[in-house]
């Protein structure tokens, strides 16, 4: 009897100490948090503006009958001396605590972006509930307060309208870079290379787009688009590539999946798109009487996906001059991202600062701290191979036949 | 053996019958049920009488009419010249036409044989009786099993009578090196419990461990294999079951193959096999009887559904409450939907949903039929429907609590699926205070606990710690039964090889 009492007296205490511990300190119920999804930094003299897209869980998940009583997303703005502040501010606004984990991407006003990012990246990189897949833009000639207050279609959540439609179009449309927080701060941090991040920019009528209506429309009245990249020296943004810059981008930097290019029929009357199904490149820098020399090797593979012109596909000497057309045109258009480079923004952001320093450290050392100058005058070699493969389920256009 | 307490002279009989009869009718207290019958046996003048004494519903009346009563009173009996012991033999020998038959002499054991259904024949001017085993009473008959059932294999369960257990057994194993011995277990219900092994296979010790625990019993009352299970397993405290129990005739077959031991337990359908291991809950009978490949796909599903039933309500508080970032986006924006408007934290909804559902679990086994359908269209509606619409709880947890629910009950012994949901409880408790790294705290604890406890001298978890490649045949996966060559290192060290050399009759 006296070790059954002992033993309940032990269980008894034991349990009276778990009183003592904190350990649901940092519990919170769904329905506790306010899930957000994107996060604007705008620069207001020298405060900074933080305004951040919280998902209205039950608009989203309409299967209820309640759906349809707001909008499927809210903002909460407030502005602090830094990020954090104004963050832990917006509680007198919001009944719930700015949930973070599940942020899918950071717009950041071009304003800000030309002063420098990198201070108000620290926050976002340094907080744990942060995770770092959400991806990094810029609000082109616009704040990113306005650009997340738009509403959109067939998705929902705009913040999540910005993430898919940058990752399928980085799939499938080459000139736009997905690029994650932690691949900006490597690329910030390397002297090699300097950051490329995508722009994002509102078309149409920024007022009436912030409204419900906006998604009851066939056509809204403002959209959001992906729109080029930009190119920063550091953490300051120096301008902007345009389509086919950014497109050649891609190209050298190896990042193109898919995406689809034309050049002229040999008879010179239509085009013939073709479908870039593999490409693959190789960047050299070389010293070459003791400047540097950049090559960029590039192998494509392609369909025929397109041909709006008569053209007897089938014969092997047509697919030949194709392949030739198509390695002159993709050749132009990355000699010509390398030249803007060089002439337009002054600044090596594709990182052949780095491939000199896998190649010749000795050379690099002595050219680091100045790369972007040895980078200017650089002589440039450009290789394209491209390899047509196939003409899609017929072989001459129906037209041809006629 | 325990001697009977309540019987404390060891008194004998006398020659007078009419005293005799009268000391038996003082030791079972004048009981109405208690039938005698006197016979004159022998021709006119020199006639002896005898007494039969049986309990009424006890003994089987038709075959004491046919083979007691009825030679005795045949006219061509003569017991001219007999007297005493000869008397009895003669009456032995060449009269009652009986198989087992035996002499007694002290009133006791008359009286415990008359309890057991025998007919005690006692005769004048004779200080010894007979004791005949009669026993026939109403019972159920073999049916299907009510617990274990099966598609495809024998659909034969065990009876309350442990004769028939007995000879169930014995029909499918049919070897002389079965062995089975007989204890007699409770003070006042004496009642028959039989341990069976494979000589040659059970390993000695075993066998004198069963055997010494279950004789250092000391109750009144036996009623159930469940006293006999709470008194000999190894670890009373403990949710988990260390010893089986099975209504299968054949799933004893196999296991007294393997070199364990069963214990038979009159007046239940349930029977004990020790030792018992962890794995064996999860092996249904029908695993051996189906394919291979099938089996072990069916197992890995138990394995999976111990998983959910276990961890999943524990694991849905968790994450919903700590760690939100494990949610995909999409999934954790419908999570948060549904929980809008809900009252009470995602642990006391827990909570609330699985108490209800034990309740009604609880109630479904206990209610009469009759009012089953009631019940059940009430569970429905609360549990399914209007907790629901009423906001009181969300969605979600009621996928997971169903879930649970019914993946406890893939487990196919039922003191697992127990044992499983009352560490769900402990499960939930740990994530709503403690989130990940709670529900990791005590999988680590159960998995010591249950590394601690034996079944009869044998590691609970084995063969997997301590592991036993070889043994690993049955435990995820279940070989062919070409590959099955081997018994369980654990018990079956004596005749380890099943089959003769498998590897070289296999293209055969």
């Amino acid at each position: 009897m006296r070790t059954w009492a002992n033993r309940f007296l032990c269980i008894v205490l034991a349990l009276s100490l778990t009183l003592t511990l904190t350990g649901c300190w940092d519990r919170r119920e769904l329905n506790e948090i306010a899930i957000s999804v994107g996060l604007g930094i705008d620069k207001v003299g020298d405060r900074y503006r933080v305004t951040v897209q919280v998902v209205q869980p039950a608009e989203v998940a309409a299967s209820k009958g309640s759906a349809g009583y707001s909008t499927p997303v809210t903002t909460y703005r407030a502005s602090g001396a830094t990020i954090f502040e104004a963050i832990r501010k917006m509680t007198t606004i919001s009944p719930r605590k700015i949930y973070a984990s599940h942020l899918r991407v950071v717009v950041i006003g071009e304003e800000l972006a030309r002063e420098g990012i990198a201070d108000a990246l620290d926050l976002i990189s340094r907080d744990y509930e942060l995770r770092m897949d959400f991806y990094v833009l810029i609000a082109k000639d616009t704040n990113a307060e306005d650009l997340l207050e738009l509403l959109t279609p067939l998705d929902k959540i705009p913040a999540s309208k910005i993430f898919n439609s940058i990752q399928v179009s980085e799939k499938a449309w080459a000139p736009v870079s997905a690029v994650t927080l932690d691949m900006f701060i490597r690329d910030y941090e390397s002297k090699g290379n300097n950051p490329v991040l995508s722009g994002i920019k509102a078309t149409g009528n920024e007022e009436k787009g912030k409204q419900k209506s906006n998604v009851e429309k066939l056509q809204p009245d403002a959209r959001l688009r992906n729109n080029g990249l930009a190119v920063f020296r550091m953490d300051k943004l120096i301008g902007w590539m345009s389509q086919e810059q950014s497109k050649g981008y891609n190209y050298i930097i190896n990042r193109v999946k898919s995406t689809v290019g034309h050049v002229p029929c040999p008879s010179g009357d239509g085009n013939v798109a073709l479908e870039i199904i593999r490409s693959k490149s190789k960047m050299r820098t070389e010293i070459r009487n003791g400047k540097p020399h950049l090559t960029v090797d590039l192998r494509v593979e392609e369909n025929v996906g397109e041909v709006m012109c008569k053209m007897d596909i089938t014969q092997e000497g047509v697919i030949d001059s194709l392949e030739h057309e198509a390695e002159q045109s993709l050749k132009d258009i990355v000699e010509q991202t390398i030249e803007a480079g060089q002439k337009t923004f002054k600044c090596d952001f594709f990182g052949f600062g780095n491939a000199l320093h896998r190649s010749n450290l000795k050379a690099w050392k002595q050219m680091e701290n100045d790369w972007d100058e040895h980078f200017v005058e650089a002589s440039v070699t450009v290789t394209v191979k491209v390899d047509i493969k196939r003409t899609g389920t017929i072989d001459n256009s129906f037209t041809h036949d006629g | 053996m325990p001697m009977n307490t309540t019987l404390k002279t060891q008194a004998c009989l006398e020659t007078n019958l009419e005293s005799n009869i009268e000391e038996i009718r003082k030791q079972t207290h004048y009981s109405d049920d208690l039938i005698i019958r006197k016979v004159r046996v022998g021709a006119e003048g020199h006639s002896i009488q005898i007494a039969l004494l049986y309990f009424d519903g006890l003994s089987d009346e038709r075959q004491i009419y046919q083979f007691i009563l009825e030679p005795l009173m045949q006219e061509r009996v003569t017991t001219e010249g007999h007297q005493g012991s000869e008397l009895l033999d003669l009456l032995m020998d060449s009269i009652l036409a009986v198989g087992q038959i035996s002499k007694f002499n002290s009133l006791d054991s008359a009286v415990q044989s008359l309890m057991k259904g025998y007919v005690v024949v006692v005769v004048d001017g004779c200080i010894e009786g007979f004791q005949i085993p009669m026993a026939g009473w109403e019972q159920r008959a073999v049916t299907e099993p009510t617990n274990q059932t099966v598609i495809r294999g024998p659909k034969e369960a065990f009876t309350e009578n442990i004769h028939v257990n007995i000879a169930l057994i014995r029909r499918i194993v049919k070897s002389p090196n079965l062995v089975l011995k007989n204890h007699t277990i409770g003070t006042v219900t004496q009642t028959n419990v039989s341990t069976m092994y494979m000589e040659g296979l059970a390993p000695k010790e075993v066998i004198d461990e069963v055997v010494r625990r279950l004789q250092s019993i000391e109750i009144d009352a036996i009623l159930e294999s469940g006293y006999i299970e709470e008194f000999i397993q190894d670890e009373t405290y403990t949710i988990f079951p260390t010893i089986i129990n099975t209504e299968r005739p054949d799933t004893i077959a196999a296991s007294l193959l393997e070199g364990r031991v069963a214990i038979l337990i009159d007046g239940t359908p349930h029977v004990l096999l020790v030792p018992s291991l962890f794995i064996q809950f999860f092996q249904a009978a029908e695993d051996y009887y189906h394919r291979a490949d099938i089996s072990t796909i069916i197992r890995g599903l138990r394995y999976f559904a111990l998983f959910i039933a276990t961890l999943v309500p524990a694991l849905y508080i968790a994450i919903t409450t700590y760690h939100q970032e494990m949610i995909p986006t999409q999934l954790l924006i419908s999570l948060a939907a549904q929980r809008e408007g809900v009252p009470f934290p995602a642990f006391v909804e827990a909570i609330i949903m699985e108490a209800t559902y034990e309740i009604l679990r609880e109630a479904g086994v206990r209610m009469p039929r009759a009012v089953g359908q009631a019940v059940s269209i009430v569970g429905t509606l609360v549990i399914g429907q209007a907790a629901v619409e009423a906001g009181i709880i969300s969605a979600s947890m009621i996928i997971v609590v169903s879930i649970t629910a019914i993946s406890s009950y893939v487990i196919p012994e039922f003191d697992m699926s127990i044992a499983v949901r009352i560490s769900r409880f402990f499960f939930m408790g740990l994530a709503a205070a403690f989130g990940m790294f709670g529900i990791f705290i005590g999988i680590v604890a159960i998995l010591l606990h249950l590394t601690s406890l034996r079944s009869f001298g044998v590691p609970y978890m084995s063969p997997v710690g301590p592991f036993h490649f070889s043994d690993q045949k049955d435990v995820i996966l279940r070989v062919t039964q070409r590959k099955m060559n081997t018994r369980p290192s654990m018990f079956g060290k004596l005749n380890p090889f099943r089959q003769p050399n498998p590897r070289r009759s296999k293209r055969s």
